[in-house]
């Protein structure tokens, strides 16, 4: 029972673990859509060293 | 336009503000049969915005072929029509998960859904077509009298057959309009993220379509044809 009563504090405390964890989803999703733009991003640039 | 970096940028920070803001936004709860879900209108309608957009360009870049026999103009043809095909693919598997939550099945056989599916069918032939030739200049001209004819189909296929029957999507029969660009069917708070997500990830599209077209110039000069 301590550890629920504590478990709701932190809950409280973390904005990941507010509203139904949609924060954390969205962290979630905002990670895979920088490593996507980072990785085409590369492949760019390796295509613009391949035109000089 | 091919090697600018400014609409990269807004294509990522576009789609930064739908994957966040898109989560954040109030949406209409309605009879709430939708729920959260109506929040998949950020991502599953701007697969067939943008593919529709792409495939439009594949359009435009089949007729400069035709006109100019420049090789280069087929080969922005060809990848910009690889691009709208996956947008396609993305769109219709994101419904199929989609549907089976809110319609109960994956395949309902909703004649927007069939209809998706035919057009999908047809452009997948554009690739068997131009699998099947070998001669670069036939290829190119044969593959771009039918990349015409594929995307007229996308007319009845998409814009009008769905909307003259009873249809599950929005926007059938009794509807007025493209439930996507019809102001009266969107709450303007989906609005300002909708617009901005069918921008970013058409962008993004358009960015990933321009490394193929690179890449292949690169080939073609490699081979000694351009």
């Amino acid at each position: 029972m301590l550890t629920l009563l504590q478990a709701q504090q932190a809950a409280s405390q973390s904005i990941m673990l507010q509203n139904g964890k949609i924060f954390l989803v969205m962290s979630v999703v905002c990670i895979v859509l920088i490593g996507l733009f980072l990785y085409v991003n590369s492949i760019d640039k390796k295509i613009k060293q391949l035109e000089k | 336009m091919l090697h600018k970096k400014w609409w990269k940028l807004l294509s990522f920070l576009l789609l930064l503000y739908t994957c966040t803001y898109g989560f954040l936004v109030k949406v209409p709860k309605l009879d709430d049969r939708m729920q959260e879900s109506i929040r998949n209108f950020f991502f599953h309608v701007p697969m067939w915005f943008g593919m529709m957009i792409l495939l439009f360009v594949s359009l435009v870049y089949s007729i400069k072929y035709l006109r100019s026999s420049s090789l280069v103009h087929d080969v922005y043809a060809q990848a910009y029509a690889a691009m709208g095909l996956i947008f396609g693919v993305l769109g219709i598997i994101t419904g199929a998960l989609w549907a089976n939550y809110q319609w109960g099945s994956p395949w309902v056989g909703d004649p927007k859904q069939n209809g998706a599916a035919i057009a999908l069918l047809i452009y997948f032939a554009y690739f068997v077509l131009r699998g099947s030739l070998v001669d670069a200049e036939k290829k190119a001209r044969l593959s771009a009298v039918y990349n015409i004819f594929s995307f007229f189909m996308l007319f009845p296929t998409l814009w009008i057959l769905p909307r003259l029957t009873e249809s599950l999507h929005p926007g059938g029969q009794g509807s007025d309009g493209n439930p996507g660009l019809n102001g009266k069917d969107m709450s303007a708070n989906m609005r300002t993220v909708f617009y901005p997500a069918v921008i970013g990830w058409t962008l993004l599209g358009v960015w990933i379509t321009t490394l193929k077209i690179r890449v292949q110039l690169i080939q073609l000069k490699k081979e000694g044809i351009l």
